[in-house]
């Protein structure tokens, strides 16, 4: 096996490009399990935490650009970027424990494609854009686009994302992450969700973006979840019809870490718990 | 017995803890030496199997493989008992659970090793299996091995059924009849692992000589030795097993796994074998608990008095016949003074791996019964549960249920403390129960061996046989110097190998403490008799007229005042004048070891929404007879009391319809994490043990049984309806709510 | 003569016989002679047994001494731990 460090991401996507087993390293807190386990036995492992400005945070048109090298701990220690967006920073702060965090990466979540990555939800609800950079050039997309199922993205060949941009917000709006698993840390979600609310100035739902983890193939975007709160002070009929939305939306397996019945129940109970986090956050008063 | 103390009840540093925070403790794993090969083991994917035939032919002619082996290799032994422990290690003929090692293989560097592993071609036949206690003891289960069943029982049970016990007195009968309320629940049980950190590793070098060196992880290197000499078939002299440091066992490293699998590669390559076991064979192949399946029935009065008590414990032990349930049904109802009592176990065999002592084996489980019909009688009939618990406890002159008369033990001590702590009284939060249990364990004496050296700078080297697994070189080091009448830091206590002292039992039952401790004292008294006869010698007196008092030899008798005292350092110094070294030893197996009971007390919140239980606050109190060194006492008691939570909560052996294991690792068998626990609070209770010098009682056990009921009890009141299955992990509280 | 309860499942071995009393000094004697009283009981005796004297529970232990007065409960061994 080789190891190359990539100089910048031209040489990062010649070298994904060069038809070996080859394997981008970020984090390598997913890469490096697999490896260890022997699920993965890449040929050519091209590490992109060199690559300049990978590794940085910074303010681009009212919103924030996280570049794909950026780890979980250089995100909850950015006091700007968390004030904005406090749920995409605490879903990646979920992540593992205080050693992973200093590794782990939000890109990586992403692409590692697990349907119960904590990030993702939280990205999804945001409104998050991937860069997108391979052999035909850069473009722009919404990680929702990404989406594609376990283990899997949707980028071509030789395509890596270089950074994840998450917008300028308006006046009163907040969002929050939360997912859930039989203990407190270590653990992988059994069901999750992200909410991002918009309020007007008389604290009722403006706009929202409801966002399921780890109960269907990928994280799942919800609109009837969303609906539900809109026009809404959070009531509990609000907030019921959220989470009957949320059930609804639910396609998750039976498996050790968690029933059908359990996932989807717990998915609403997560909807409506991050929903009523996020519309404090954005000022409304519950 | 002993009450003042100079050393004993004091905190001292440990003695191996820089050597653990820095990394520079050596582990099973951490030994290599130059020339050395690495094992792997093909592990079988059937629950259940005729090895048909096994072509090792690919694997051998791999570049870089010096030997593979089979069950073939070995020959039978003549105990059986080490024949189920050999085949455990290497199938013989049938695989007999996921994860049975079929074959294995040393090379030049694992990857090799792990490449001819996937050469060797294993035709198996696939058998029925059976992995459930309930079904495996039901008559038509698939038998696991034939002629094993135990005498005398019935065709009412299956062959599996390997072991039945019975334990009581009176007539339980008699006492439901005069009982006002009286009620019978079954209960469930999941098997846990012990979840150690340290995989199971060792360094094998065996000769063609027949001499051998094997270091590991073990409770036990006696054990290690006895065990792998008779399978290896050489002589126990000449195999020289020395234990590593050990990152826990609590039961799990008293057998052999992988050691007579890394002598015999050994012996076929003629060249040293590391084996280390991944977390995944630590999970599919090493020992877990037994799972359990109970029906208790217990009568009491209005009053709360028990009149009448009944408890049926079936066990699953794994694929070869074991002997376990006795300790549960000896421990079911030893917490109560009854006239009408009966405890009976039934172990049986099923398509798992071969169970292991887990801290307190076959007791938590079966005071979980018993403790939540407690609880449950107590709810309904509207009485305090620690009142009721000492209008029945155990006291000294209790006959048991077991059969021995209790001497003095501390339970009612430490259900007063428990009544008294202002835990018992505090107010509860919303969906918040308070849980309370008692628990018991018997603890051990048994063999050991201690050797004391008098140094000439007076200091004093101690070897002992036993492997430190919870701070015994720290405690053996007090009481030596507590008999010496010296300080502390002037000891080493080093665990030595089986060449440098004599032999040790285990480390377990909770015995280290007590029995090397009594072999310690013992030890320093025959070195401070020689250092007397010395002291005699040179005053030219009688070796009766001198006593030692303070680390001192001085005159006594009519020779009182006569010289000033001698220390030991003055009497060391000059050893190579007065007659040679001095030094004592002491051989024994005592008896008496003083059982120990506990009661524990826990807040349980449990969410409505998602049925997560969060535990808000935990007190344990135990009685211990006299903590030697309080902080590692205190960290046994938080230790049990984490594992039973994790056992009670949400770890668990999770087999599919297929008899495979689905969660071999720690990411889906969940034991408790840091952020997951308050801070335990322990809290000592010393009644002595009239059978130990200083009063001591083993109390590295005690500590797991009571939890599982407290939190079950605790979760009952909080959520208002009952579980009867352990773990009580969120999917199913939810489904119960 | 001491006092000798067999106990529990043990006395499946006996004839269901639970007491008896057996002069013995020691407790290698008292194996030996319950052994012959009942010879069903001889491979469990042989594969060891735990026996509390006056309440004292002592695990193979032969020496022990046995008082007239005794009561000793013959267990099956504890193992494990
Ligand atoms: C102990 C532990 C605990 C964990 N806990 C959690 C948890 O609580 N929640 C959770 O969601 N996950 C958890 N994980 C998984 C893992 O830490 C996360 O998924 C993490 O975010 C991965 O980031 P990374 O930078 O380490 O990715 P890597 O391992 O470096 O990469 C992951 C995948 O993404 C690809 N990749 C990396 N960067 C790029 C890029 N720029 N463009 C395209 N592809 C790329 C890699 O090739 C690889 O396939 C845990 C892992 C461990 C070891």
């Amino acid at each position: 096996m080789r190891y190359v460090v990539a100089k910048d991401s031209r040489d990062a996507v010649a070298l994904l490009n060069t038809g070996e087993n080859a394997r981008l390293l970020a984090g390598g807190t997913d890469v490096l399990v697999q490896m260890k386990l022997g699920n993965k036995t890449p040929s050519l492992l091209i590490d992109i935490k060199s690559i300049n400005g990978f590794s940085d945070i910074f303010a681009e048109n009212g919103g924030f650009r996280i570049g794909a090298a950026v780890n979980g701990a250089e995100m909850g220690a950015h006091a700007a970027l968390k004030a904005m967006w406090p749920g995409v920073v605490e879903a990646v702060e979920l992540i593992g424990s205080t050693q992973v965090q200093g590794r782990a990466t939000m890109v990586g979540n992403l692409c590692n494609g697990s349907p119960a990555a904590d990030a993702v939800p939280a990205m999804l609800a945001a409104g998050a854009m991937a860069r997108v950079e391979g052999p035909s050039g850069t473009r722009d997309m919404l990680v929702a686009e990404l989406l594609k199922g376990p283990g899997q993205t949707k980028l071509g060949k030789a395509e890596l994302i270089s950074s994840i941009y998450l917008p300028a917000r308006p006046e009163h709006s907040g969002d929050a992450y939360l997912r859930f698993i039989p203990r407190t840390e270590m653990d992988i979600a059994v069901a999750s969700a992200g909410v991002n609310l918009v309020l007007d100035a008389s604290g009722t739902v403006a706009d929202a973006t409801v966002a399921l983890g780890a109960v269907a193939p990928t994280a799942v975007v919800v609109p009837d979840a969303a609906a539900a709160l809109l026009g809404s002070k959070l009531g509990a009929q609000a907030l019921e019809a959220c989470a009957a939305a949320c059930a609804a939306a639910c396609s998750p397996i039976d498996d050790r870490r968690g029933t059908v019945e359990f996932r989807t129940k717990i998915a609403g109970v997560m909807a409506t718990r991050a929903a009523n986090i996020a519309y404090t956050r954005a000022g409304g008063q519950l | 017995m002993k009450q003042d103390f100079k050393i004993l009840g004091t905190r001292p540093a440990r003695p191996d803890g820089l050597d653990k925070v820095t990394g520079k403790a050596m582990f099973g794993a951490d030994k290599s030496v130059t020339g050395m090969l690495h094992a792997r083991i093909l592990r079988s994917p059937h629950a259940h199997a005729e090895i048909v035939s096994i072509d090792t032919s690919k694997a051998e002619a791999l570049a870089g493989v010096k030997a593979v082996i089979t069950g073939d290799d070995f020959a039978d032994v003549e105990s059986r008992w080490t024949r189920y422990t050999m085949q455990n290690c290497m199938a013989q003929g049938r695989a007999l659970y996921d994860g049975h090692a079929v074959a294995a293989v040393a090379a030049i560097s694992k990857t090799v090793a792990a490449k001819a592993l996937k050469l060797i071609e294993v035709e198996y036949s696939v058998l029925p299996h059976v992995t459930d206690v309930d079904e495996a003891m039901a008559p038509g289960a698939p038998v696991l091995h034939e002629g094993v069943k135990a005498r005398k029982l019935g065709d009412d049970v299956s062959g599996n059924t390997v072991g039945y016990y019975s334990f009581g007195h009176g007539n339980p009968e008699t006492g439901f009849a005069e009982a006002d309320e009286v009620i019978e629940r079954t209960f469930k049980t999941a098997a846990v692992h012990q979840g150690y950190i340290e995989p199971h590793s060792c360094l094998a070098d065996l000769g063609g000589d027949g001499r051998g060196e094997l270091w590991c992880s073990t409770q036990g290197h006696y054990m290690v030795r006895e065990v792998c000499s008779e399978i290896l078939g050489i002589d126990a002299s000449q195999l020289r097993v020395t234990a590593s440091e050990i990152g826990g066992g609590f039961g799990g490293k008293t057998t052999v796994f992988i050691e007579p699998v890394a002598l015999k590669l050994s012996q076929k390559a003629g060249k040293p074998v590391k084996l280390v076991m991944s977390r995944e064979e630590v999970f599919r192949a090493s020992g877990p608990t037994m799972s359990s399946s109970i029906d208790v029935k217990i009568g009491m009065s209005k009053a709360g008095k028990i009149k009448g008590a009944h408890a049926k414990l079936r066990y699953q032990g794994g694929a070869f016949p074991y002997q376990m349930v006795m300790m549960g049904a000896m421990s079911a109802f030893a917490a109560y003074d009854l006239e009408h009592v009966q405890a009976e176990g039934w172990d049986v065999m099923t398509n798992r791996p071969k169970m292991i002592s887990y801290r307190a084996p076959g007791a938590p489980m079966a005071v979980y019964a018993v403790e939540s019909v407690m609880d449950e009688l107590c709810q309904k009939l509207g009485l305090d549960p620690i009142d009721t618990r000492l209008l029945n406890a155990a006291r000294e002159g209790t006959k048991s249920s077991y059969g021995p008369t209790f001497k003095a033990i501390g339970l009612v001590e430490a259900l007063e403390a428990a009544k008294a702590h202002p835990h018992y009284s505090a107010p509860l939060a919303p969906n918040t129960g308070r849980g309370v249990s008692c628990g018991f364990w018997f603890n051990f004496g048994g063999q050991v061996s201690v050797s004391m050296a008098i140094n000439a700078d007076g200091t004093v080297s101690l070897i002992e046989g036993n492997p430190d697994i919870g701070g015994s070189r720290a405690s053996i080091s007090m009481m030596a110097a507590e008999a010496l009448g010296i300080e502390y830091d002037r000891i080493r206590t080093i665990v030595g190998d089986t060449a440098s002292v004599g032999f040790s039992d285990v480390t377990d039952g909770s015995r280290v403490t007590f029995a090397v401790g009594i072999a310690t004292i013992n030890a320093a008294k025959a070195a401070i008799k020689e250092m007397c006869k010395r002291a005699a010698k040179i005053w030219e007196i009688d070796a009766e007229a001198v006593e030692w008092v303070d680390g001192a030899a001085q005159p006594t008798g009519h020779n009182a005042g006569d010289f000033p005292p001698m220390s030991l350092a003055e009497i060391a110094a000059i050893s190579g004048k007065t007659g040679g070294p001095i030094a004592g030893h002491h051989e024994g197996a005592p008896d008496k070891a003083g059982v120990s009971f506990g009661v524990h007390m826990v807040d349980v919140e449990v969410d409505p929404e998602t049925g997560f239980t969060s535990i808000k606050r935990y007190t344990a109190f135990q009685d211990v007879g006299k903590a030697i060194h309080p902080a590692y006492v205190e960290g046994q008691i938080q230790g049990g009391a984490v594992q039973g939570i994790g056992w009670a909560l949400n770890e668990e052996y999770i087999y599919g319809e297929d008899g495979l294991l689905q969660n071999p690792g720690f990411l889906d068998y969940r034991i408790p994490v840091a952020s997951d626990l308050p801070m335990i609070e322990p809290v000592i209770i010393e009644v002595p043990n009239p059978g130990h010098p200083y009063g001591v009682r083993g109390c590295g056990e005690t500590a797991i049984v009571p939890p599982l009921a407290a939190v079950a009890n605790g979760v009952a009141q909080a959520m208002g309806v009952r579980m009867f299955e352990l773990p009580m992990s969120p999917p199913k509280i939810l489904k119960a709510l | 003569m001491a006092r000798v309860v067999i106990f529990g499942s043990l006395r499946a071995f006996t004839d269901g016989e639970g007491e008896m009393e057996i002069d013995a000094q020691t407790t290698r004697e008292l194996l030996r002679k319950l052994a012959t009283r009942h010879p069903a009981l001889a491979e469990t005796i042989d594969a060891g047994v735990s026996l509390a004297i006056d309440g004292e529970v002592f695990k193979e232990a032969w020496f022990t001494p046995i008082g007239p007065e005794s009561e000793v409960v013959v267990m099956p061994l504890m193992v494990g731990g």
